[in-house]
């Protein structure tokens, strides 16, 4: 039984994956879509609260012909990248002078910690009392969110550059600014992803939060008006829309450019 | 002494940023609707200690995550190291779980509220999605890390599958189980105030939700500094040292 499994689909499976290794981030989905299919085609749970997979897809065709699917994934999108880029201006420097003065590191090491721990969410209410609901909030939130892990990532990042580094390119002669761009931001930068790739897959959630409290557009105020109207169908397709951008984002822009950052400043050693 | 003298330098510049909120309110004439001075947050920390809603909220937040992250943890790791095991399939499996721990914690509260109705139920369930994805994962990760040539040489020595699981795989997974927990704690924490804001009558995240309806914003500002102290402790206390301690015991650290 084993065996013949072995050999008619496990082992053509690992050849596959090995010749074509797209193959091994789409084909585990199959067996859990059939899977789902299966159960929701049975009705073990009521349709209505268990919708299959066909619905979703039908879903997400009449929602795109409406219009309405584009215009929220847009929003989200755009609120996200404003975010990031906002957070990444901010925090890079912000890193950097903290990791470089002991007096500035000193003096802001433990309100960064502190703030960083209040997370972004328990803002929104006293957000909404300042902004109202509107974009103001929700950018806040999100920038709030991608700022912390980069900044803490930075400091660490540069804290953790050997000081023979630093000696070494000033007693070269290189003056403080350029050691800065080339000693220290370098060194620091693969902490700087780190950073950046967790700081987005919490603004991430955070976005998703934001859209459900303030509730205007995007994914996830989509998700909760379908959940006022009683519509699992769209929460569905929410969560599936959800999780493909994410995994698009974290698999095929933010791994790489970490790996290629790390292996290319890293302080990573051959062995 | 020098752990007193380090802590007070700790402190020291939260103690001046609590000074300068309070000059800021007094000089700029802010309307207490807007940010409240020091004291009256103080006066509701009193009345709100005093009155025990503090508390029975604390409490109802705490038992949330500790019920939702235990039910997690005894599902996540026997599953993540069953599946870590072999490398076929835990290269099938990681996808998957990939996919899920994105969507962890807040994602699920829309499809949690309809499935559980509002309270206790549902927003055990975000927590639990939110730690089970990303320890089973990083579960995963780990087992699938572990030297090959190691499990070789206990096997030719004569381990039983139990040693096997409980003397090689369980302490070389350990560090990244750890580092899952971490992960998993810090979106179930942020899901739980989302959740409570949404779907509850009791807990921090209501406490502050409900405070903003009547602007008492000094309310608002003690449930920050509750929820960002709580966490301050959980991580610092529990798994900063816990973290810490796997690294150095079982980590592939070796000292310099």
């Amino acid at each position: 039984m084993i065996d013949a499994w072995n050999r008619g689909v496990w082992g053509p499976y690992m050849r596959a994956t090995a010749r074509w290794p797209a193959l091994r981030s789409i084909v585990p989905f199959v067996p859990l879509v059939v899977l789902w299919w299966a159960v929701a085609r049975a009705e073990v749970f009521p349709r209505v609260f268990f919708p299959g997979p066909t619905d979703v897809v039908a879903a997400f065709f009449s929602l795109t012909y409406k219009g309405i699917l584009p215009e929220y994934l847009s929003d989200s999108v755009t609120r996200l990248a404003v975010g990031a880029a906002v957070g990444i201006a901010i925090g890079i420097p912000l890193g950097l002078l903290v990791g470089l003065s002991k007096r500035a590191h000193s003096a802001l090491w433990p309100v960064l910690l502190f703030f960083q721990a209040i997370g972004d969410i328990a803002w929104l209410p006293i957000l909404l009392i300042w902004f109202g609901f509107g974009l103001t909030t929700m950018t806040f939130v999100i920038v709030y969110t991608v700022l912390f892990p980069i900044v803490l990532n930075t400091v660490l990042g540069v804290r953790s550059i050997p000081l023979d580094l630093h000696r070494a390119a000033l007693s070269l002669g290189a003056s403080k600014v350029r050691v800065v761009w080339e000693v220290v931001l370098p060194g620091a930068l693969p902490n700087i992803m780190t950073g950046l790739r967790n700081g987005l897959g919490y603004g991430w959630r955070a976005l998703i939060a934001a859209e459900i409290i303030v509730g205007t557009s995007g994914i996830g105020f989509m998700m909760f008006d379908a959940r006022r109207a009683g519509s699992v169908v769209e929460i569905m397709l929410g969560m599936v829309l959800l999780g493909l951008l994410w995994y698009i984002v974290d698999a095929w822009v933010l791994a790489p450019i970490e790996r290629a950052t790390g292996q290319r400043w890293g302080l990573v050693q051959r062995q | 002494m020098r752990s007193l003298a380090s802590a007070a330098l700790f402190t020291l510049p939260l103690l001046v940023l609590v000074v300068a909120w309070e000059l800021a309110v007094r000089v700029f004439e802010v309307s207490p609707r807007v940010f409240p001075d020091v004291f009256s947050v103080g006066g509701a920390a009193v009345e709100s200690i005093a009155d025990g809603t503090l508390f029975a909220h604390v409490l109802a937040s705490m038992t949330r995550v500790v019920v939702g992250t235990l039910i997690a943890l005894l599902v996540a790791i026997p599953m993540g190291i069953a599946m870590g095991v072999s490398p076929g399939v835990s290269s099938f499996f990681t996808p998957i779980f990939r996919f899920f721990s994105v969507l962890a914690g807040i994602a699920w509260i829309p499809i949690a509220t309809l499935w559980f109705g509002y309270g206790f139920g549902a927003i055990v369930f975000v927590i639990f999605n939110a730690v089970f994805f990303v320890v089973a994962y990083n579960t995963l990760l780990g087992v699938s890390s572990i030297p090959m040539p190691l499990r070789y040489a206990a096997a030719s020595l004569g381990t039983r599958p139990w040693q096997m699981l409980w003397e090689v795989l369980l302490p070389g997974a350990l560090p990244n189980i750890v580092t899952g927990i971490r992960t998993g704690l810090g979106f179930a924490w942020r899901g739980l105030i989302a959740a409570e804001m949404i779907a509850t009558n009791v807990g921090l995240g209501y406490m502050l939700f409900v405070a903003r309806d009547f602007y008492r914003t000094e309310v608002i500002v003690f449930g920050m500094i509750v929820i960002g102290v709580i966490w301050l402790l959980i991580d610092r206390l529990l798994l900063v040292p816990l973290e810490r301690a796997t690294m150095e015991r079982w980590g592939m650290v070796r000292a310099a």
